[in-house]
């Protein structure tokens, strides 16, 4: 039996109970006492880098959905050098009004079991998800049984979100949203295992469902899949490739499928915003995950 | 068939069963061939008995009865082939949307956007053929709607029902070898969006029911086997269903369209 006492249980909230207080989280209020005696807390109190301005300007304007791909085309994410000579990081609506994202970034400092680390730690409290990127996360949730496969020592690193749903609440540029995002395995992402073993590093991915905070009865519940691959860089650490595909879900026979009405597109606004909070958390990312790393991992408990 | 909306309705005032059964199978089923829009496949489930809720709610509760007289299962390719039939392009308003009013009770119909899975059952097929029922496919269909308990995450509740349908299986000898097909409809987060469907349904503030599990029996006879069933899994302690809040439907099957019918 866990000690419910630690954070890391205790800060398990029920499904309505979640859902009601993220509209306080989307507040952003202060820290709690109990959150200010949290080892993570300073990095909540960080100076945020800010983008490289020129990578930053890519999202001004949309690129040509000529040179975008469609996510039953994601074995291309294993096509390195298709990749670098296509466009790597921009973003724009397809022919179907599916919004496209693209994003590429280089971590010098970076391992894949830092990534893998980051990505089972962070969701098991809010103010972990917090720290990643103070302006725009405002907070996250598992389930209890998501919970306890997270906490799991025996479950890898690697595959501890496979089949785990991180509700989260953040900020993409458009207002606070609740996002369900439920993380896949790259098998049930749709790779080719052989070849993904040969090309990359590691990769979060999945689906997610998108809806306003303040949600009635005519908000829009957007879903998008999601990719964030991790490759060993030649010259040191790791690039991260994302895709974005919004408009997209996973059906139940685990194929990519357009869910928008006939003639409707997503919002330019949204797929822009997206890119570009892409862009901000990630960068942010790049110059913290190293050292929280050093402090507090490879643990899940601290 | 990756997406199928359910709606589940009761007659409007005035009709008897007969007159109800009569009208949505013989002209509603009609207008639908004539009308088929990106329609896969059309089952109407005609409801013969079923109850809502469990023996020990207290005698306030507002649910007395499982008030509903059918099931309709609308089967397509996709959402968006949905959305083109409950929303067709270029007409203002479809001959199957203006014909509900007729026969249904509009603002209480319960509609579910659903994705289906198929689970293994023991005997697929029974040892003799009772001569009932349509080919492959036994006579009657126990349409159970579970309703999610708020507090528990979707994800959790599907995980924790599977966990419970198979300790009740286990522990019901008669339904383990009476079932002869089970389908889990389970709800799409694609219903989050249910504008369309709703316009078309007509409804008020429907209820949510996140799942929608369909057992096929022989026949009216073996009935007996869901109820062995039934009590299994609402006596489980896992706690993921609001039990007072669901209901099952003893139902006959009437296909309306179907261009891959069941075979023996």
């Amino acid at each position: 039996m866990p000690d419910m006492t630690k954070p890391e249980w205790a800060a398990q909230k029920t499904y309505d109970e979640n859902r009601a207080f993220s509209k306080t989280k989307a507040t952003r209020p202060s820290l709690t006492p109990d959150e200010e005696k949290r080892p993570f807390a300073k990095y909540y109190y960080d100076e945020i880098p800010q983008p490289d301005p020129v990578h930053y300007a890519t999202m001004d304007e949309p690129m040509d959905p000529a040179d975008a791909f469609y996510p039953e085309d994601i074995n291309r994410l294993l096509d390195l050098p298709a990749l670098e000579a296509g466009v790597e990081i921009g973003w724009c609506n397809l022919p179907n009004g599916a919004g496209y994202i693209a994003n590429r970034i280089h971590y010098p400092e970076f391992t894949a079991d830092m990534v893998d680390w980051w990505f089972a730690w962070h969701p098991l409290e809010d103010l972990r998800y917090r720290i990643w990127y103070p302006p725009q996360h405002a907070g996250i949730m598992l389930s209890p049984i998501d919970r306890a496969r997270i906490l799991d020592d025996s479950v890898p690193d690697r595959e501890k979100n496979w089949g785990v749903v991180h509700n989260v609440t953040e900020n993409c540029d458009n207002g606070y949203e609740n996002i369900d995002i439920a993380f896949r395995s790259p098998a049930d992402m749709g790779f080719d295992l052989e070849k993904f073993g040969e090309v990359a590093a590691t990769m979060a991915g999945g689906m997610g469902w998108s809806v306003s905070v303040d949600k009635d009865d005519e908000s829009i519940t957007a879903p998008a899949i999601m990719c964030h691959m991790l490759y060993d860089a030649p010259e040191g650490g790791l690039i991260h490739r994302t895709r974005f595909w919004m408009g997209y879900r996973f059906n139940e026979e685990a194929k990519p499928e357009l869910c928008l009405p006939p003639g409707v597109s997503v919002p330019v606004e949204a797929v822009q915003g997206l890119a570009r909070h892409n862009v901000k958390e990630y960068t942010r990312w790049r110059e913290f995950l190293p050292r929280i790393y050093a402090e507090l991992g490879p643990g899940m408990y601290c | 068939m990756p997406i199928k909306l359910m709606a589940a309705s009761r007659r409007r005032p005035g009709l008897t069963r007969a007159e109800y059964f009569r009208y949505i199978e013989h002209y509603h089923g009609t207008v639908a061939r004539l009308e088929r829009f990106k329609i896969e496949k059309y089952i109407q489930n005609h409801v013969i008995d079923g109850a809502f809720g469990v023996l020990s709610d207290a005698d306030g509760h507002k649910n007395k009865v499982a008030d509903r007289d059918a099931v309709v299962e609308l089967h397509f390719d996709s959402f968006r082939d949905m959305l083109a039939t409950l929303e067709p392009e270029g007409v203002t308003t479809s001959r199957a949307n203006q014909d509900g009013k007729f026969f249904a009770d509009e603002p209480t119909n319960i509609i579910v956007m659903a994705e289906e899975t198929e689970l293994p059952v023991a005997k697929p097929k029974p040892d003799f053929n009772p001569g009932l029922g349509e080919p492959g496919n036994g006579a009657l269909k126990v349409m159970q709607f579970i309703m999610r308990r708020p507090d528990v995450f979707p994800q959790d509740f599907h995980r924790l029902w599977r966990q419970a349908h198979d300790e009740a299986l286990a522990a019901s000898p008669y339904a383990n070898d009476m079932f002869r097909k089970i389908v889990v409809s389970k709800r799409s987060r694609v219903n989050d969006n249910d504008a369309a469907a709703r316009a078309h349904f007509k409804m008020v503030d429907p209820p949510v029911y996140d799942l929608v599990v369909s057992f096929i029996l022989d026949s009216m006879e073996q009935v007996g086997a869901f109820r062995q069933y039934f009590d299994a899994v609402t006596a489980s302690a896992l706690e993921f269903a609001d039990w007072s809040e669901s209901f099952f439907l003893y139902v006959r099957q009437v296909r309306i369209i179907d261009d891959a019918p069941p075979k023996e």
